[in-house]
């Protein structure tokens, strides 16, 4: 197997929910060597969250579970046993990084509290990513993806500018979670890059999303504004509509064309001097007659169609497409995003491959493990015998 | 104590508006040095242009912006044209004494400036150049004209996002942006890793569209598993009732609830006081629950309307049952958690802006250390000497030849300064696009004390 950019970093990822699991997802893609520790006999994590290879809700056939633990290695080991704890501090004494999620606490009453570990191997980085942190008022709250956004300022602003007091939701998807794994991933290799050794990363989700406001934050504190939609003042007017034409949707921002040249693309030459075309505040004062003048035309078209002569005019319209849409996207496919491996239940499995493209140490397709698929493996290599083996299992430790 | 990860790593930052700026902040907040390089005739329009402080922009109003102010802390700033031949070669000497390339202009600006990736690792072989685009820098789309917008309606991102009555909806705090900046920086500290361990560099390529994908990979895999579509459901979810956002009980207020067992909805049963729905059968268990939804919406949303959106989140907190206050961007402000936490550093822009507070691009906290407050954003070409006569070892003279050739030049093309029409805000389309406070510094003051704002 050749050289990755991570090959030689061993990870441990104790983590049951999406952002700690995408964090150590990202480290195995980019060749480090990661141990998923699972808890036996309870699949209470992702591998109980759908979708599922047709529909068969079975532990080996999640796909969320599959996505987020890509070229992870599986052991089981019951933390809350003290010969579980014994196991995986062996495992500790080796490794550069651990990855846990548990609410605030809950490593310490295991006795595998950040201090006890980095006694064990002083070197050790350890990324705890939790809903809120390890302190604050907020420490002990129960949250999902959902609620979390809301509390981390962003949900408020998810309105559409047409119907500002609508009530407000979320993006598609768990972007609170997959945000703080990315985040987790970035901090933690800095943390083993930096020639200070030995650190306790505090991570938490609601912060993590937070921090994606960066700019629009300034919003407040320097002109006292909270944005419920987006400000046409600031942002111009279309920036952020999503138009419907004959196959669904399109998106309205024009780029460098200017607005002038939508005359161009509507087929009506003779508006090019329309105020609403020419002039910003036009449009921002009459939003509706803008669209008069251009949804009829969106509507008998269809989006690619749209797209492609906008773009010929320098306009920056794009196409609303779907996830399923997305596997026939021809620079997707010339970019081979999707990628395809074997899986032992699920056969073969296509799916969403690396966020971005390193010339020299690219990152990796692989498969998710099935469960303590490598215990055997990992635990013979740190010392345990067969016959160990098997008593730990008969105890339900492994 | 206080202590940067990745400290004496220098970064060349080229890029504008928000992507990469944010991305390579993050830099900056991790202790590198990060060098952010305009042209004075194309400066970081966008950011530097809006949002002043208390919505007066001074004569110097590139050195006002808001927006710029957040997005560009901790960098130092120089100003330099790219598009003149000194100004190359100027950049080639900084790229033999960094660590890191970051750009963001359209694919085939750096390779007609003559400063594609190709030139620069003869210049240095160990630098890493991230180039981070809408699209990607080959394919047959490269070119198309891409902004934020585009980059998350074409992720399938946005397709799944919003109410089913309404059209897909964006995210109004450009986090597509944040995505392509960031996973660039992820990208960069993969290779920056690679490079201690090998001594070499490489080239990184981010796609903006491809980043947001990564970000929904799990519900892309009921495509690729099952050939099944996926639809926006606003705030309904498959496994979860209730699970909505409530209204409060004052003007535009909100509270998430979010029952994720019996035993959580039991849990609230008894907070609201309606024993009775415990026992019945429209909620009985999650099937049923999930089934009529919209009548147990309303029963709570009745109950939350009584309440204000704090108040509703700490009693069903003291129950165990998941709940947050939709924090408006004052109310995040004014958040006591965050507060504590110490998740806004306050950073003093002196005359052109004075102390405010400024989120953190790493928000991520390091044991048995502080982390350090960064320096405020750059004035437009504040460290010229330092960069061009310091790191390059130019003489005075020289800097001032570069600034009076504009190739260097010290004040940038520039609009005068406008405040945000706060009326418009007010009035778009007649409700409003937000809220405005005019007590927003008081309210500061309270938690960050008395200077904040003032110059």
């Amino acid at each position: 197997m050749s050289e990755q950019a991570l090959s030689g970093i061993k990870v441990i990822d104790l983590a049951e929910g999406i952002s700690g699991s995408y964090c150590a997802k990202l480290m195995a893609d980019f060749g480090a060597d990661v141990i998923k520790v699972e808890a036996p006999n309870n699949n209470d994590g992702l591998r109980k969250v759908g979708p599922f290879k047709d529909d068969d809700p079975s532990a080996e056939k999640s796909g969320t579970f599959f996505y987020l633990n890509t070229n992870k290695k599986s052991v089981t080991i019951d933390l809350t046993s003290n010969k579980g704890q014994d196991i995986f501090k062996k495992l500790v004494k080796d490794t550069d990084v651990v990855i846990e999620s548990f609410e605030p606490g809950k490593m310490a009453d295991m006795g595998l509290s950040y201090n006890t570990l980095q006694e064990i191997n002083p070197n050790l980085v350890m990324t705890s990513i939790t809903w809120f942190g390890q302190n604050g008022p907020y420490r002990d709250f129960k949250a999902t993806n959902f609620t979390a956004f809301g509390l981390a300022g962003a949900m408020y602003m998810m309105r559409q500018t047409r119907w500002p007091d609508t009530r407000p939701t979320i993006l598609g998807g768990k972007q609170a979670e997959y945000t703080a794994g990315l985040i987790g991933y970035i901090v933690t290799m800095a943390a083993v890059i930096s020639p200070v050794k030995g650190t306790w990363i505090d991570l938490s989700v609601m912060e993590a999303l937070a921090s994606t406001l960066t700019g629009v934050s300034a919003d407040y504190s320097y002109i006292g504004l909270s944005r419920r939609t987006l400000p046409w003042a600031i942002h111009g007017f279309p920036t952020q509509e999503n138009y419907p034409c004959k196959d669904g949707f399109v998106n309205l921002t024009p780029g460098l064309g200017g607005t002038k040249v939508i005359a161009d693309l509507i087929e009506k030459p003779e508006e090019r001097e329309n105020p609403l075309l020419v002039k910003a505040g036009a449009r921002v004062k009459a939003p509706e007659k803008f669209e008069e003048l251009v949804l009829p035309w969106l509507k008998e078209h269809k989006k690619w169609e749209i797209t492609e002569k906008a773009q010929k005019l320098k306009l920056a319209f794009a196409p609303i497409l779907s996830p399923k849409e997305l596997l026939d996207d021809p620079q997707l496919k010339a970019r081979e995003f999707f990628v395809k491996t074997e899986h032992p239940e699920m056969g073969e499995v296509t799916y969403p491959g690396a966020p971005a493209k390193l010339s020299e140490t690219p990152w990796k397709a692989g498969r998710a493990p099935l469960m303590g698929e490598h215990t055997e493996e990992i635990l013979t290599d740190i010392g345990y015998t067969k016959s160990d083996l098997t008593a730990l299992a008969d105890e339900g430790i492994i | 104590m206080a202590y940067k990860l990745l400290e004496g790593i220098r970064v060349l930052d080229l890029t504008m508006v928000y992507a990469g700026p944010m991305g390579a902040r993050m830099f900056a907040d991790l202790g590198a040095e990060v060098i952010k390089i305009e042209s004075p005739t194309r400066p970081d329009m966008f950011t530097r242009a809006n949002v002043y402080p208390d919505n007066q922009p001074t004569e110097t109003a590139w050195n006002c912006g808001g927006y710029f102010h957040t997005i560009n802390a901790g960098k130092r700033g120089i100003s330099l044209d790219l598009g003149t031949d000194k100004g190359k070669e100027i950049f080639k000497k900084l790229v033999k004494i960094s660590d890191i390339v970051m750009e963001n202009f359209s694919p085939r600006v750096m390779d007609k400036l003559g400063l594609g990736y190709d030139v620069l690792k003869e210049i240095n072989p160990k630098i890493i150049m991230a180039s981070m685009s809408g699209l990607g820098h080959y394919g047959p789309l490269r070119d198309f004209y891409m902004y934020m917008t585009g980059m998350e309606g074409m992720s399938g991102m946005t397709a799944i996002s919003g109410h089913p009555d309404q059209p897909p909806l964006l995210s109004n705090f450009a986090y597509g942006d944040w995505m392509l900046g960031v996973t660039g920086t992820m990208a960069v500290m993969t290779a920056l890793y690679n490079r201690n361990k090998t001594g070499k560099g490489q080239y990184i390529d981010i796609s903006g569209r491809e980043a947001i994908s990564t970000h929904i990979g799990d519900v892309i895999m009921d495509s690729t598993l099952n050939g099944r579509e996926q639809e926006r459901c606003g705030n309904d979810d498959p496994y979860m009732a209730p699970h909505q956002c409530y209204q409060c009980k004052d003007e535009d207020t909100w509270v998430t609830v979010a029952v994720e067992n019996d035993e959580q909805f039991t849990a609230l049963c008894d907070v609201m006081g309606q024993q009775n729905l415990k026992d019945d059968s429209r909620f009985a268990d999650k099937t049923s629950r999930l089934q009529n939804k919209s009548e147990l919406d309303q029963i709570i949303e009745d109950w939350t309307k009584t309440k204000n959106n704090h108040e509703v989140m700490e009693l069903l907190q003291k129950a165990g049952v998941p709940a947050g206050a939709v924090l408006s961007m004052k109310e995040l402000h004014l958040d006591s958690h965050l507060a504590e936490r110490g998740f806004f550093d306050i950073i003093d822009h002196g005359p052109e802006g004075g102390k405010r507070p400024i989120v953190k691009q790493m928000p991520a906290k390091l044991s048995g250390v502080d982390s350090f407050v960064p320096k405020r954003a750059p004035r437009f070409a504040e460290d010229n000497e330092y960069v061009f006569c310091e790191l390059l070892g130019m003489s005075k003279d020289e800097l001032n030849a570069l600034e009076e050739e504009k190739v260097a030049g010290t004040t940038p093309r520039f609009p005068p300064g406008r405040p945000a029409r706060l009326d418009l805000i007010e009035k778009q389309v007649g409700k409003g696009a937000g809220h405005i406070d005019p007590n927003y510094l008081d309210e500061l003051r309270k938690i960050y004390g008395e200077d904040i704002g003032k110059k």
